[in-house]
């Protein structure tokens, strides 16, 4: 098993599955619901929103306007308007940006995005095609927790074990975990951009991620700054590691859910995909295709830590 | 009390040489005086002023407690203390050494604060010294923990607020929104419930981490 894991069919698999990945989460349309619709333009977010629907009937003909009755995702029952020269069978599915007219309560459709797409994403009221970042930058702070955590389970395996390859390890594990953290950092700022105005406004989720940045800026200085035998150098270490990973869970997870802020899954805004109270409704393909995009991201820290701790080892020999 | 001798000793030092309590209250007194040149005459707003009082805490703490394994170190006393006393009494000696020092330190802060800024007014007492206990209870096994870390390196220097203070960063956003919210409402408790949680669950949290690494670090 450990074999196939350094084979290069292995290599090849894990690159083509992030190709697919990532053109599923580029290529696969977004569509929401009429209200939605609705609700955007009330609030002035927007004036036209991409909904998916399906076609139940054909209400009104002519030889410029073809009026449809549709159902949207949720059921609920709209007519529409298609200025357009293609003709939709009965049953079919599309994703089409549509604006409402109140008086007349009838959507228009202004563009066809899909015809019986394979796949759709939910849309998430305020994010839009913005959402699709969350397929990337929410996996990458996942693995940074996960590779913060393996991190410890290392450092506790040296101080039980006092071998150097945990040492090693520890050290790998945190520094790709430390990339994994920049990563999602600087997805998120540029998500922050173009959904707050800014690349960075200290949102308690900003100055979280922030501190665990220092945090184990300060495990690397202290590597660093050690100039004791190499022993007495991984014990330090390893214990300062453990320790900055007691704070891990609160900047993570705590603190970010208890004071004010405006990311997503926050206290006050909804939470697009996961959530602990289940309260709002959590799309299966969204959820399907984020945990793939967990398991992969998690299977590169494994093998980017597997090299860099082989680095290691052949500098510190 | 199987921890009494050690935090005994220090205490007898610290009566002898009152270094850590004075040199504790000038930093204090310095930095108040600094705020006040800095801002004179300024209305501070409750959020400024949680902020400005626990950074004076955190640093004056980081300043006053960095020393007591450092001393020992400097001393030639720790191999004593090593063939002497357990780890573990050690490290809840210092411990309790630390947390007394942090009290006397939070205390010369609020009577120096409510001298010298008319701004500072705490309407909620009680959940005003129940955060300073839990923020003292927290900094205190950090700094042990990592003061312990420091002295065991050959470069001391500026090493302990580099390590400490990133890992008390979480204490002090919980403590100083806890203390914003003090200064605004008479009756806090609704306000600070899920900082106060935080606190207390940090503070077990890290003086359990610390309790039992301490050996590790302790040991040569």
């Amino acid at each position: 098993m450990s074999k196939f894991f350094h084979s290069n069919i292995y290599h090849l698999l894990l690159g083509a599955l992030f190709a697919v990945s990532t053109f599923v989460c580029f290529a696969t349309p977004i569509g929401g619901s009429f209200n939605d619709v609705i609700t955007l333009k009330m609030n002035n977010v927007a004036n036209v929103t991409p909904v998916k629907m399906k076609v139940i009937s054909l209400s009104y003909d002519s030889l410029t306007k073809k009026f449809y009755n549709v159902t949207d995702l949720y059921g609920t029952p709209a007519r529409v308007l298609i200025n357009s020269s293609v003709s939709l069978k009965l049953g079919d599915n599309l994703v089409a940006e549509c604006s409402y007219m109140p008086t007349e309560k009838i959507f228009n459709v202004v563009r066809i995005e899909r015809i019986n797409p394979l796949l759709t994403f939910p849309l998430i009221q305020g994010l839009g095609e913005l959402g699709r970042n969350m397929l990337f930058h929410v996996p990458m702070s996942f693995v940074a927790f996960i590779a913060f955590l393996i991190a410890t389970v290392y450092s506790i395996q040296f101080l039980r074990t006092k071998k150097v390859y945990f040492d090693h390890s520890a050290w790998a594990a945190s520094s790709i975990g430390l990339l994994f953290t920049t990563l999602a950092t600087v997805t998120g700022s540029i998500w922050a951009r173009f959904s707050w105005g800014s690349f960075w406004s200290w949102d308690p989720r900003e100055t979280s991620i922030f501190i665990l940045l220092l945090i184990y800026l300060a495990y690397f200085l202290l590597r660093s700054l050690l100039e004791e035998s190499h022993e007495k150098k991984a014990r330090l270490a390893a214990v300062y590691n453990i320790i900055a990973f007691v704070t891990v869970p609160f900047l993570m997870f705590v603190l970010p859910r208890i004071t004010q802020s405006l990311h997503p899954g926050s206290s006050g805004t909804e939470a697009p995909v996961i959530n602990l109270s289940g309260k709002t409704h959590t799309d299966p393909i969204l959820s399907y295709v984020l945990w793939t995009h967990v398991t992969l991201f998690t299977l590169l820290f494994w093998w980017m830590k597997d090299l860099y701790t082989t680095i290691l080892r052949k500098e510190n020999e | 009390m199987f921890i009494s001798p050690i935090l005994r000793k220090d205490l007898r030092i610290e009566l002898r040489s009152r270094f850590g309590v004075s040199a504790v209250v000038m930093f204090l007194l310095v930095t108040v005086t600094t705020i006040l040149f800095s801002a004179p005459g300024e209305q501070i707003g409750s959020s400024l002023m949680s902020a400005l009082f626990w950074i004076s805490l955190f640093f004056g703490a980081l300043t006053g407690l960095a020393r007591s394994f450092v001393s020992e170190e400097e001393r030639g006393t720790s191999f004593l203390l090593r063939l002497h006393a357990e780890p573990e009494q050690v490290f809840w000696g210092k411990y309790l050494f630390n947390l007394l020092l942090i009290v006397s330190l939070s205390i010369s802060a609020i009577v120096m604060f409510a001298f010298f800024f008319r701004d500072f007014h705490v309407r909620d007492i009680a959940m005003f010294l129940l955060q300073l206990a839990l923020g003292a209870v927290g900094t205190s096994a950090i700094i042990t923990i990592l003061s312990a870390l420091v002295a065991r390196a050959s470069q001391k220097g500026a090493l302990l607020p580099v390590l400490a203070l990133p890992v008390l960063l979480p204490l002090v956003i919980a403590t100083t929104d806890a203390t914003r919210i003090t200064f605004e409402t008479t009756n806090a408790w609704e306000g600070i419930r899920g900082d106060i949680l935080i606190l207390f669950s940090f503070d077990i949290a890290v003086t359990l981490v610390s309790y039992v690494l301490f050996h590790l670090i302790w040991k040569e």
